[in-house]
């Protein structure tokens, strides 16, 4: 009686563990590594349920993988996975990390796919990542800079909106004059009048995301850039880039009219987090990327979107995260197919719908119907086409897939040095001069992957 | 067969089955220890085998690593930001090490006396240290909040102008020491149960000298809670040189790397540039840096450490 009952035991045991293999067998599974917020989870996975009915026989396995703020966890992630030989078929990957695995031979070469299935310009031009003339990946999705700002704190202040058309925005000037209009102190004096009190502002004119790709758009709007092309010339000691960095510094130190929070620390400085500044009507502009429409949106405040301000041309930054299919993979036509999924609008509506990314699918900026897909509802506010959608034209890539040591050449050199200039302690000329130091000294230019 | 032989063979057998038996409980004995070894193997000797072999290496964890001889440790001397850590850390170290055991052992003998409600008191101090430091840095970073941070309200209030706290460089290291010392309830406790084992006799024998209370703190309580304090310096010099998680959490290293700590600086390097053995580099120099510091204090102890017992010898 026991013996049998233990056989059985052993048999039910057996059978428990081979059952999933069984029914598994001839279906195929895929693996799709990702990070994101917990919203972007969720429409990611139900991107997920509607390809797996679509294609019978395929089933994804999400690695959903929360990432923190610089991303170098989900990038360690990956390493780790790559030297256990159990990286994912494919999923996002880490832009700054992108040009050193791709020459390294980690992702698929997408060439021939993308050629096959004439992909080539369906999407924005920006979109298809190449080293050496080789597709390794594409852009997740499309994201760029915007200025918003809060239609009441304008009008209160007797501020005129911003023009919509990214062509048009103001002058540099004209911005920081109408920032100075916009800010008070708690008596209610702007700066520049006789016994205003800089450390008691209660309503700022602007605030900047200020790290490294963020500042991209004011310095190539000034004709000023990062790097040479060639990735061979530091180029942010030269002086149009210097001098947007002394505008921006001169808004927080000259002008007082920037809320500044400490760019450094996780969690600001001594100010509430910018959103909630403009939305509580404690700041007049914003300039931020537009994933941050998805939480303006939620906060029921009348928001805004303008043109960015101008120094010399109208100038607009393309960024966002990769998404690859690793070489390893055992199911190169499979992941492929799911690639494409993802990279298609209609099946992730939710994340273009809310405000948290722009299409990477070049129709759904310039077809009408297509468009009203994504941008006619209430979270994109008026003037959102002109303002942002069109000025994709001139987008140009975040520097950060091509430039070797990128993270590094900012983290190490420009950033620490770029504090003292928001921080009024250095001048931009001596501190652009400090990190190009800094950067020869490190011997952090490498060129171009 | 002769008795001689009969008893040679008896012996033999039971020689032959004691043997048996120790093998048994020799097999038993490794088999059982084997989880451990095998643990501290693989998860602790392993990888700190593997980090000194690093530490030779070229390795950005894509391609196999190549030897790179005693280039990453030569680069330490010619970085830059690798001497900023350095500073950074060592400052922490030396200035906030002593405030802590000043502070933790005030406080114990403070909370060492007989008054109501000892417990309640004991418990306050003590529950600071309970809380993850991720908590403890988000809560110090209201504090420290420039504009409505309780700090600049209390400075306010006096007519003082605002602190710039961990948001200026050259205030960053200082209040984080200060947040340090919030958070030395673990101290306390030590030091807590080192001034409870102070024996009775010799604070009255102190007091039938005629000594009053600084002779007792002096002559009985200082040199018997010596060890104690000499412990408490040796992980508070080990802690010190490792802090990582508040500058990671509140800074970020800022501004302008004024708290770029030796840990964060290795962090990134391994994870945010991937110079792998760069970082182990940097670790294996701050193991034979913190071992030297260590050593120092164990030679110094000699003379100022005191041991009950030693002198009877």
């Amino acid at each position: 009686m026991k013996r049998w009952f233990m056989v059985a035991l052993v048999v039910l045991l057996v059978v428990a563990l081979v059952m999933p293999t069984m029914f598994a067998a001839g279906n195929v599974k895929l693996t799709f590594c990702f990070w994101g917020s917990p919203a972007e989870d969720k429409v990611v996975k139900a991107a997920f349920k509607g390809f797996e009915v679509a294609h019978p026989g395929i089933t994804v396995e999400p690695m959903y993988i929360p990432g923190d703020i610089s991303g170098s966890e989900y990038a360690a992630k990956l390493k780790a996975l790559a030297q256990a030989g159990e990286l994912p078929d494919l999923g996002y990957f880490r832009p700054e990390h992108f040009g050193a695995w791709a020459t390294n031979d980690f992702f698929m070469d997408l060439t021939p796919l993308v050629k096959k299935d004439k992909l080539e310009n369906t999407v924005l031009p920006q979109v298809w990542l190449k080293v050496k003339g080789k597709i390794r990946g594409s852009y997740t999705a499309a994201e760029c800079e915007v200025l918003f700002y809060n239609k009441d704190v304008l009008q209160k202040a007797g501020v005129p909106l911003p023009p919509t058309d990214y062509r048009k925005g103001w002058s540099w000037d004209q911005f920081v004059q109408y920032c100075r209009k916009i800010t008070i102190d708690n008596a209610g004096k702007h700066p520049g009048e006789p016994g205003f009190d800089s450390a008691k502002i209660v309503r700022y004119g602007v605030s900047y995301q200020l790290w490294s790709a963020m500042l991209l758009p004011a310095i190539w709007s000034n004709n000023g850039d990062f790097m040479s092309a060639d990735g061979k010339q530091f180029l942010l000691d030269k002086p149009a880039a210097v001098e947007v960095f002394q505008k921006i510094g001169d808004l927080i130190n000259k002008e007082h009219v920037f809320a500044y929070t400490n760019p450094s620390s996780t969690s600001g400085g001594g100010l509430p987090a910018p959103p909630v500044m403009l939305a509580n009507g404690q700041l007049g502009f914003y300039v931020t990327g537009q994933w941050e429409l998805l939480d303006l949106a939620q906060m029921k405040f009348p928001l805004g979107v303008g043109a960015l301000p101008i120094f010399k041309k109208p100038a607009q930054l393309y960024v966002s995260g990769a998404s690859v299919i690793f070489k390893a993979t055992k199911h190169p036509k499979e992941a492929w197919e799911l690639h494409k999924w993802m990279l298609t609008p209609d099946k992730t509506s939710d994340l273009y719908t809310s405000g948290l990314w722009m299409p990477t699918k070049a129709s759904w900026y310039n077809n009408a119907a297509d468009l009203k897909k994504w941008i006619d509802n209430p979270v994109h506010p008026a003037g959102f086409k002109e303002a942002v959608v069109d000025s994709m034209q001139v987008a140009r890539i975040n520097p950060e897939t091509r430039i070797k040591n990128y993270p590094e050449i900012w983290g190490e050199a420009v950033t620490p040095e770029m504090e003292l200039i928001w921080l009024g302690q250095k001048s931009a000329v001596e501190a652009m001069k400090a990190a190009k130091a800094k950067v020869m000294q490190l011997k952090l230019i490498q060129g171009v992957y | 067969m002769s008795f001689e032989q009969i008893s040679r063979i008896k012996q033999k057998k039971a020689s032959s089955k004691k043997h048996f038996l120790s093998r048994q409980q020799n097999f038993w004995g490794w088999l059982l220890i084997t989880p451990a070894v095998l643990g501290l193997s693989i998860w602790v000797f392993f990888p700190l085998v593997l980090s000194l072999l690093a530490s030779f290496w070229h390795w950005d964890m894509l391609m196999p690593p190549s030897w790179n001889g005693f280039q990453n440790y030569a680069m330490m001397f010619q970085d830059q930001i690798f001497w900023q850590s350095v500073w950074v850390t060592i400052y922490f170290t030396v200035v906030g090490v002593p405030l802590q055991i000043v502070a933790g052992f005030g406080a114990a003998l403070l909370l060492n006396t007989k008054v109501r409600a000892m417990g309640f008191f004991r418990t306050i101090y003590y529950l600071p240290s309970l809380l993850p430091i991720a908590v403890t840095s988000a809560l110090w970073l209201w504090l420290y909040n420039k504009q409505f941070g309780l700090f600049n309200i209390i400075l306010d209030k006096f007519g003082l102008p605002p602190g710039q706290w961990v948001f200026g460089t050259g205030s960053v290291i200082p209040s984080l020491i200060l947040m340090s010392i919030w958070g030395i309830g673990n101290t306390i406790v030590i030091f807590l149960a080192g001034l409870q084992g102070i024996p009775q006799e010799l604070m009255e024998a102190v007091a039938i000298d005629g000594g009053k209370a600084w002779h007792r703190f002096r002559h009985v309580v200082l040199p018997l809670t010596s060890p104690v304090i000499f412990y408490n310096i040796i992980i508070g010099i080990i802690g010190g040189l490792q802090t990582f998680t508040q500058p990671y959490l509140m800074t970020n290293g800022g501004p302008a790397n004024a708290s770029l700590f030796y840990v964060l600086h290795l962090y990134r390097q391994a994870f945010m540039y991937s110079n792998m053995g760069y970082a182990c580099a940097m670790a294996w120099f701050l193991f034979i840096i913190t071992a030297v510091i260590a050593g120092l204090v164990f030679k110094s102890s000699t003379l100022w450490v005191f041991y009950e017992g030693e002198g009877r010898k």
